[in-house]
């Protein structure tokens, strides 16, 4: 049944994003170098295999070619861009109707972890060109919150550690914690949203600490990996009054995947995608096979609804196998971990 | 399968991400838990919060941590069995770590002669002494916590902080990855014989976190290569080891035949692969019969498994052996080949390899060789004459001068980069508990101030 709906699913979108009448400028052309047809040849999940990896071509096409022409005039849209952590940024198009659904699933799985609704945010994640920022103030606000932002230039700190300033990142940083401390201790924050460095160095802050134990309920992470162990240290010794639900997303994934609720101390952080328009393989490498469930492999990320396509994504992780916990579309991962480099640069995570 | 766990302020620490520490052959013998970053800094912060013990105190418990690192079970392991794995996962000779595990326990032992003798002549220990009644220097230090990034080349490496528990620092220590076996057990006696659980701490780490034990530490000590000797070179809290290019220089005068032993000992003892281990041999005069009586004599080194008690040369897994080897061939490209020429290295025919001595002859003093410090015995005899001078013998660790020219002994004394000069029929590797390494540590962890009452 699941795999029934997932071909017509697949089918509906290759009619939308090749159909003249539907499709944007970017995919139409881009069609015509395929050796394959989208509208014929590609009828499941698998055979998005077929698709080349077009996000290198993100980085300087007009946004307005991706724009899909079944939306007709008046779209509400924004543009987002990726960090930049290998190379210029990737901007891609969020449709209003893409970034809403995403909020709203998004929301749905907090629930699914017990997270408060009607309490406020403060979320230290990038704003700016970066869509995570968006996605904080859209999800408190939907569920009765209100949101601080903190300002965070996650390129600025990439490129002071790509040359080796690391005292001006760590200064950068400090300042960043600063901003945290101030609304910490003024405001009532129910929720904390920030990225794995970010509560590395708040955990270097006792008296900082002390806030978050008392009066967070949860903590959200995301943007960069968080390994096992300091997982396990936040949860368990400095955060231990705190609920911790991670989120595995990028700018190309257009959202994010969230934590599976309900899992045991022991067991690993395992991410369930926003299945079916969100989907994850993960692949041996070298052969680009499926690697069997519990395995490790480079993760590969579809990305399919009428906002965008932007399928068979190399990104720069790896992760174990996992199998999905619904309806059967793709896998799940857990242990996500950078890869040490991508196409030949260096993966720079810094605070982002 | 043995596990090395992280010993941090609440006890061990098994990680999850595990690194598996291999035999020379590739069998896995022990795992060891990589700690990252966040437990770093926890453990950090733990050690500044952590009181300092009286004096008193302190030696003790060193004492008893240096009898029990050497001839008690310590986290499961006798010493007999800590020495066997040493000697398996690195290649050392088993002799050599036997020594290794005696001289550290005499330099727990020892620990407040060594202290005593480090102090500033005029300076007393503490404020309370009558003495600053009138005003006296107090001997102080210039931090609470201090750190070590460890080497694995030699068991003996992890004496050298041991006088900063001494003088009442807080120690995390960052073992080499592949000889983290010496700091374990070390950390582990002190722990046990009063230290407790957040005075001292080992936390093995991946190069990322590394900085972060540094970046917490008042105080640090880096051990490494050129590049580590650089990249501090300009931070006043690091005090940064590099190789030692350690030499031998004989003068004209002198007769050599009679030393030669000593000679081969500077070159070869504990397999060659110390800081204080001689690489240049400079000869006033012809050097050629003084490279060919060293070549005869450390040909004659048997080739044997570390394991061995007659061992005395190390071992290596075969390929990184060869490239050892040819790394050799390369640097020695244009010089005379005494012994090693066809090749250093010893087939055991299990994977592993013997790396046996290599002897160069140099045409100057100033061939860059001089100072090329390999893991194994090697030499590079040159010639020299006093229109050289010192310059040939700057930077060198310990130097065994083998002359009878008083001015020459004033230049290489008064000369800040020779770290130790040995006038005479002395083996480089020669220490005692007490006399300076390369300088006292103290120097770097100490300063006086002036208490009047």
């Amino acid at each position: 049944m699941a795999e029934q709906k997932g071909e017509e699913f697949v089918r509906k979108m290759m009619r939308w994003h090749f159909s003249p009448e539907t499709g944007s400028p970017f995919w139409l052309k881009r069609a015509e170098t395929l050796d394959f047809d989208p509208l014929t040849d590609v009828r499941d999940f698998d055979d998005l295999g077929l698709f080349p990896n077009v996000v290198d071509e993100l980085r300087d096409v007009a946004v307005r070619d991706l724009i899909p022409q079944g939306y007709g005039d008046g779209l509400e849209a924004s543009v987002y861009e990726s960090g930049g952590t290998t190379g210029e940024p990737k901007r891609v198009v969020f449709a209003a109707e893409w970034h809403r659904r995403s909020v709203e699933w998004f929301s749905e799985r907090l629930d699914e972890h017990g997270v408060p609704r009607n309490v406020d945010w403060l979320s230290a994640v990038p704003t700016g060109p970066h869509n995570v920022g968006a996605m904080a103030v859209d999800t408190a606000a939907l569920r009765g919150g209100l949101n601080f932002a903190i300002d965070l230039d996650p390129r600025w700190v990439k490129k002071l550690l790509a040359d080796g300033h690391m005292d001006m990142a760590s200064a950068y940083t400090d300042h960043l914690i600063e901003q945290i401390g101030f609304v910490l201790s003024s405001q009532d924050v129910g929720v904390l949203f920030a990225t794995p460095p970010m509560l590395d160095r708040l955990a270097q802050r006792d008296d900082l600490v002390e806030l978050v134990n008392r009066k967070v309920r949860t903590i959200i992470w995301g943007g960069t990996h968080l390994d096992a162990d300091t997982r396990d240290l936040l949860r368990d010794e400095v955060f231990p009054n705190t609920k911790l639900v991670g989120g595995y997303g990028s700018t190309m994934m257009l959202g994010t995947s969230v934590e599976r609720p309900g899992l045991g101390a022991d067991e690993p952080c395992v991410f369930d995608s926003f299945a079916p328009y969100t989907t994850f393989r993960v692949v041996d490498p070298e052969t680009g096979r499926v690697v069997p469930y519990g395995e490790r492999g480079q993760v590969i990320v579809h990305h399919m609804s009428r906002t965008a396509l932007l399928v068979n994504n190399a990104e720069r992780d790896f992760a174990t196998r996992i199998a999905p916990a619904t309806d059967g579309f793709g896998d799940s991962l857990a242990d996500v971990a950078p890869v040490e480099s991508f196409s030949g640069a260096p993966v720079i995570e810094g605070v982002y | 399968m043995l596990f090395l766990d992280a010993l941090g302020p609440n006890g061990p620490y098994r990680s999850r991400r595990q690194e598996t520490i291999p035999d020379l052959a590739g069998n896995p013998i022990a795992t060891l838990s990589l700690v990252p970053p966040l437990y770093v800094t926890r453990a950090m912060k733990a050690l500044h919060r952590a009181p300092v013990m009286p004096l008193d105190a302190r030696i003790a418990a060193l004492a008893e941590a240096g009898r029990a690192f050497a001839t008690q079970r310590v986290a499961g392991l006798t010493a007999e069995e800590y020495q066997r794995t040493v000697s398996a996962a690195t290649g050392t000779p088993i002799t050599t770590v036997r020594g290794a595990t005696a001289d550290i326990a005499r330099a727990a032992e020892r620990i407040h002669h060594s202290m005593q003798n480090a102090r500033p002549a005029g300076a007393v220990d503490s404020w309370r002494d009558p003495l600053t009644r009138g005003g006296r220097a107090v001997w102080t230090r210039r931090g609470d916590v201090f750190a070590v990034h460890a080497a694995g080349n030699h068991p003996s490496v992890h004496q050298g902080w041991l006088d900063a528990v001494a003088l009442g620092y807080r120690v995390a220590v960052r073992p080499s990855r592949r000889e983290a076996f010496t700091p374990h057990r070390l950390v582990t006696a002190l722990r046990e014989a009063g230290f407790g659980e957040d005075r001292i701490v080992l936390l093995p780490t991946d190069h990322q976190a590394a900085d972060e034990i540094l970046r917490h530490a008042d105080l640090g000590i880096v051990y490494g290569g050129d590049d580590v000797m650089r990249k501090y070179a300009d931070d006043p809290r690091i005090l940064p080891q590099g190789p030692g290019r350690s030499k031998v220089l004989i003068t004209a005068e002198a007769d050599w035949e009679p030393i030669v032993d000593t000679i081969v000992e500077s070159i070869s003892s504990g397999g060659g692969v110390g800081c204080v281990n001689a690489t240049g041999v400079l000869v006033e005069g012809d050097p050629t019969p003084v490279a060919a009586a060293l070549a005869e004599r450390l040909a004659a080194l048997p080739s044997l498994p570390p394991s061995d008690d007659r061992a005395v040369l190390p071992v290596m897994p075969i390929g990184p052996a060869r490239r050892w080897e040819e790394g050799l061939r390369q640097r020695a490209a244009d010089t005379k080949a005494w012994l090693g020429g066809d090749g250093i290295l010893d087939d055991l025919g299990d994977g592993t390899a013997v790396l046996r001595p290599a002897v160069h002859q140099l045409d100057s003093p100033f061939d860059a060789q001089l100072g090329m410090e390999l893991g194994f015995p090697c030499a590079w005899v040159a010639p020299w004459d006093r229109e050289a001078g010192i310059r040939p013998l700057r930077g060198t660790l310990v130097l065994t001068a083998v002359t009878t020219d008083e001015d020459l002994i004033d230049a290489l004394v008064a000369e800040p980069t020779i770290g130790n000069v040995y006038i005479g029929d002395h083996p480089t590797p020669w220490m005692a508990p007490g006399l300076p390494h390369d300088g006292y540590l103290a120097d770097f962890l100490m300063r006086t101030k002036t208490v009047l009452r």
